[in-house]
């Protein structure tokens, strides 16, 4: 980010006052592939479909699901290498906070942390917005949390959201499939058939990744 | 103003000015020099057959007063290291507590369990750099997928890489413990009696060092945490119910004698002058 006379920032508004250049990033974000969350009473799930590029590359190396801290877990359309740029951000910021309150993050503040780094990339010289939504779950003494966290900063707090290229489909699914109490094994199982709806091919372990968050803890199977 | 500076951002590193300030101060006697609290300690380590053990006394001192009888000098660094500390309370506990951070970042981005040499390095490193200003003095201890480690780390940065360690100003007397009855593949029971008997020659022939034995035990997988797991110098507290004496002073006599009033009236003939 440069301190120098030519650094001036680069998303600017239209006549129209938009920033195009934010609107520009969420139509990369609506071309990357599916991913959703729903939250539960107990639990928040969230999914993705994973399609790799080639039956070459090896799937198990590749993580689209990632923990923060213990209890929140993260999972993005978009951008790869954009959202490994904001794990890494964040993971410091919750470890930072940790450090100097010596309690867990809560969610609201990572997201809100993680926000404002987002922000900050759409009004500083020379840096572009990031490509990519998160899907931020998390589990603390406030109960179960899912929030979308948008290339602008904006966030917001979800029940049951989807974003990617799918989006509108699945979000219909999920309004219909929505029930206020659900159990997080319910969760799980309309999550999966969520993300077959708008599948391409054949649904099976190796093409999804999905995060489960119970009582504080984050754990992942494919 | 000065225009070149303007560009230049600020170096960073910590600023060894004062330091300077502060010896000379000292040497002049002007300023006797804060006391901070230290922990004048027995701390150990050593290697038994399954993993790692390590030991300490509990007590605090500042000067020659006695400002903690139960505090902390085993430190938390990752789930399978844990580190001892000697010196300066606050400089071991910040240093473990940012070293312990680094180690959780670290595990984040490897997605591997932390191995007891990063800890030691990252430990040294910034040691270090502080070139001895931070005193802290530690045995750090732990077992990884390459086996168990133990390793003392001295205030300058330098380490040694031991099967049994001691640390602090008790170090001598708990040394002398070791030296004479540690072999290769104690078992656990051995190892943890060993273990105690090392404090606690610590906690009675160090002036620095007493309370109570704090012992940790780090296995593959595993790791116990022995809070007071001696208590060889028991206190006891006042009882809440106040104290009663079971035999009152008797009676004997009373007698009352009032005390004459005697007011003496002095004529003065001559009024003061002036």
């Amino acid at each position: 980010m440069g301190d120098s006379q030519y650094s001036f920032s680069l998303t600017t508004f239209s006549p129209s006052g938009k920033l195009v250049q934010i609107e520009h990033a969420l139509t990369a974000v609506g071309s990357g592939q599916t991913s959703l969350g729903i939250k539960a009473s107990n639990g928040v799930v969230i999914a993705t479909e994973k399609k790799l590029p080639s039956i070459l590359v090896d799937e198990s190396s590749v993580h689209k699901i990632q923990s923060l801290t213990p209890n929140i877990g993260v999972v993005y359309s978009g951008m790869g290498p954009d959202f490994r740029v904001l794990v890494r951000k964040s993971r410091k910021q919750a470890e930072q906070y940790h450090r100097l309150y010596k309690e867990p993050i809560p969610v609201t503040q990572l997201v809100r942390e993680t926000a404002a780094v987002m922000q900050e990339f759409t009004q500083s010289g020379g840096v572009r917005p990031f490509g990519v939504s998160l899907l931020v779950a998390g589990y603390d003494d406030k109960g179960p949390q899912l929030y979308q966290v948008d290339p602008s900063g904006s966030y917001f707090s979800w029940k049951a959201s989807a974003m990617g290229k799918n989006v509108s489909n699945a979000k219909t699914f999920l309004e219909k499939r929505y029930v206020e109490e659900m159990e997080l094994d319910d969760a799980v199982h309309t999550a999966i058939l969520t993300l077959k709806e708008g599948f391409e091919g054949q649904i099976s372990e190796k093409n999804i990744e999905i995060g489960i968050i119970g009582e504080k803890k984050e754990f992942r199977q494919y | 103003m000065d225009n070149a500076n303007i560009g230049i951002p600020p170096k960073g590193g910590f600023s060894f000015d004062l330091c300077r300030r502060n010896d000379m101060l000292s040497k002049k006697g002007i300023v006797p020099p804060p006391s901070y609290r230290k922990t004048g300690t027995t701390i150990v380590g050593l290697i038994f057959q399954n993993g790692v053990i390590l030991g300490a006394d509990t007590r605090a001192t500042a000067g020659s007063i006695v400002c903690d009888k139960n505090c902390e000098k085993i430190h938390y660094m990752a789930p399978n290291i844990y580190c001892c500390g000697a010196g300066t309370a606050a400089d071991t506990e910040a240093v473990t507590d940012m070293v312990s951070s680094q180690l959780q970042l670290h595990r984040y981005h490897t997605g591997r369990e932390s191995r007891v040499v990063t800890a030691l390095t990252l430990l040294k490193s910034n040691l270090f750099k502080y070139q001895g200003h931070v005193q802290a003095a530690l045995v750090l201890g732990g077992v990884d997928a390459t086996g168990p480690h133990l390793h003392t780390i001295y205030p300058h940065g330098s380490t040694d890489t031991l099967p049994f360690a001691t640390m602090g100003s008790g170090s001598l007397a708990a040394m002398a413990v070791f030296e004479s009855k540690y072999r290769e593949g104690l078992t656990k029971e051995e190892g943890i009696s060993l273990v105690c008997e090392a404090i606690c020659s610590g906690i009675f022939n160090d002036l620095g060092s007493g309370s109570n034995v704090d012992i940790c035990v780090i296995t593959k997988g595993d790791k116990e945490y022995l809070r007071n797991h001696q208590l060889p110098n028991p206190r006891t507290y006042i009882s809440s119910k106040g104290y009663s004496f079971p035999k009152k002073t008797e009676v004997l006599l009373t007698k009352i004698t009032p005390l004459e009033n005697q007011v003496e009236v002095i004529e003065v003939g001559d009024s003061m002058e002036e």
